[in-house]
């Protein structure tokens, strides 16, 4: 691993990034501020002597992000498709948690971006809020996503567990039991079943090796399932679903280690 | 704002929070969708939603962006609840305010048939003669389509 930043003398440098293809890049990020629970009160109510202080901040981020090369010495000038600034108002730690996402189809990511607008958006927060409550403190930036790029894909706490899907009973008798969870040393992919697919078939979770499958993609992954058990063949009956990281797929859809690949029927909430 | 719970909502009390401090906005529309005691069976008496957690809000979220793409929206809230439900309980959610009693009436409007449609709920009915899930309906998929022209 290297710094990018710094050239063969160890200068800092601006990257040159021509020659980087162009890719779809989104980052964001989060932060908070906490207050004291009479100023939250406030802020929620727009009590505050300088206004509409949650429009003024998301302006503020917005604006940030699109200038963070003006703050960070070696950023490049970048024309952001989306910036979004989101604010979360909560009593029970009694702070407020901005959010970041920025994204464009260029050269280099927008994680700066994200930082800054975050960074920023808690700045206006402070000043805003002044007038009331000195001892606000600002803390917990932090790079929360990053998609696209050479390095990868970044997500903080990867391993944190997600919480389950609220289940609706268990499956049927005679439930096959191929284990759920990855085994560290093997890489695998890891495998859900939703609503009536999962009582239909028996099995909610499963870990597929990763090396059982001929193709690495949603259709290989199918015919790893069969092989492992005949009843996987009705996730060809009728009309099943499928998404990859929680992202809708379809059989060509590559899959890799560490993958989460969900079956289930069409949707049919409202 | 987005939420998918388990607990009930008060309609009432979530449009005043939408509008809480704001004077722009100009027509706020409310749709609640309710439990019903009868649907593909008679004499449903309980019904089980089960969501895919993350994947639900992100396809709520994307409805509530596209609807802000096509309408002038000033605030939107889809609150979407899970877990197990009576005829009568209110199950859906969504308020739109928009300066304009147009764009608000149509974007509800959308936001439900696309909810419908793409985010990731599923039902199971419990009735008199047993417990079965809910199928896709046909009117669903033709409501949807209506916006795509």
């Amino acid at each position: 691993m290297s710094l990018t930043h710094l050239n063969a003398r160890g200068e800092a440098h601006m990257v040159d990034v021509a020659d980087k293809p162009e890719s779809r890049r989104e980052a964001s990020a989060s932060g908070r501020i906490r207050m004291r629970p009479e100023t939250l009160t406030l802020l929620a109510d727009g009590g505050l002597p300088k206004g509409d202080v949650l429009a003024t901040a998301r302006i503020a981020g917005i604006q940030a992000a699109k200038r963070t090369h003006e703050l960070i010495p070696l950023c490049h000038a970048l024309s952001l498709s989306k910036v979004a600034v989101d604010f979360h108002l909560d009593e029970a730690e009694s702070c407020v948690t901005v959010t970041a996402t920025c994204r464009l189809n260029g050269r280099t990511g927008v994680e700066m971006e994200a930082l800054t607008a975050v960074s920023v958006a808690c700045l206006t927060l402070y000043d805003m809020c002044k007038a009331v409550d000195k001892s606000m403190e600002i803390g917990a930036i932090q790079l929360d996503t990053k998609r696209g790029g050479k390095s990868g894909d970044y997500r903080r706490d990867a391993a944190a567990p997600r919480p389950a899907p609220i289940v609706t009973g268990e499956g049927q008798a005679g439930e096959v039991s191929l284990g759920s969870r990855c085994d560290v040393a093997t890489p695998c992919i890891r495998v859900k079943c939703l609503a009536e697919l999962r009582e239909r078939l028996g099995v909610g979770e499963v870990a597929v090796e990763l090396d059982s499958l001929e193709s690495f993609d949603v259709a290989g992954l199918k015919a790893a399932l069969k092989a492992l058990d005949p009843r996987f063949s009705r996730l060809d009956e009728g009309r099943v679903l499928c998404a990859v990281n929680q992202v809708m797929a379809s059989d060509t859809t590559p899959v890799t280690n560490e993958d989460e690949v969900a079956f289930f029927p069409p949707v049919t909430g409202g | 704002m987005i939420r998918v719970q388990e607990a009930p909502f008060d309609a009432g009390t979530e449009q005043q929070a939408l509008l809480a401090g704001r004077t722009d906005i100009g027509a706020v529309v409310s749709f609640t969708g309710l439990v019903r005691d009868f649907n593909e069976h008679p004499e449903v008496s309980a019904l089980t939603l089960e969501h895919y957690p993350g994947m639900t809000e992100s396809a709520l979220e994307a409805i509530v962006e596209d609807a802000r793409g096509r309408w002038s929206l000033d605030a939107v809230t889809v609150i979407h609840r899970v877990g197990r439900l009576t005829p009568g309980d209110p199950i859906v959610l969504v308020v739109v305010a928009s300066a304009h009693r147009r764009a608000a009436f149509e974007a509800c409007d959308f936001i439900m048939d696309y909810l419908k449609t793409r985010a990731h709920f599923w039902k199971k009915e419990h009735a008199g003669d047993g417990d079965y899930w809910v199928s896709e309906r046909d009117s669903d998929h033709s409501d949807a389509r209506r916006w795509e022209a």
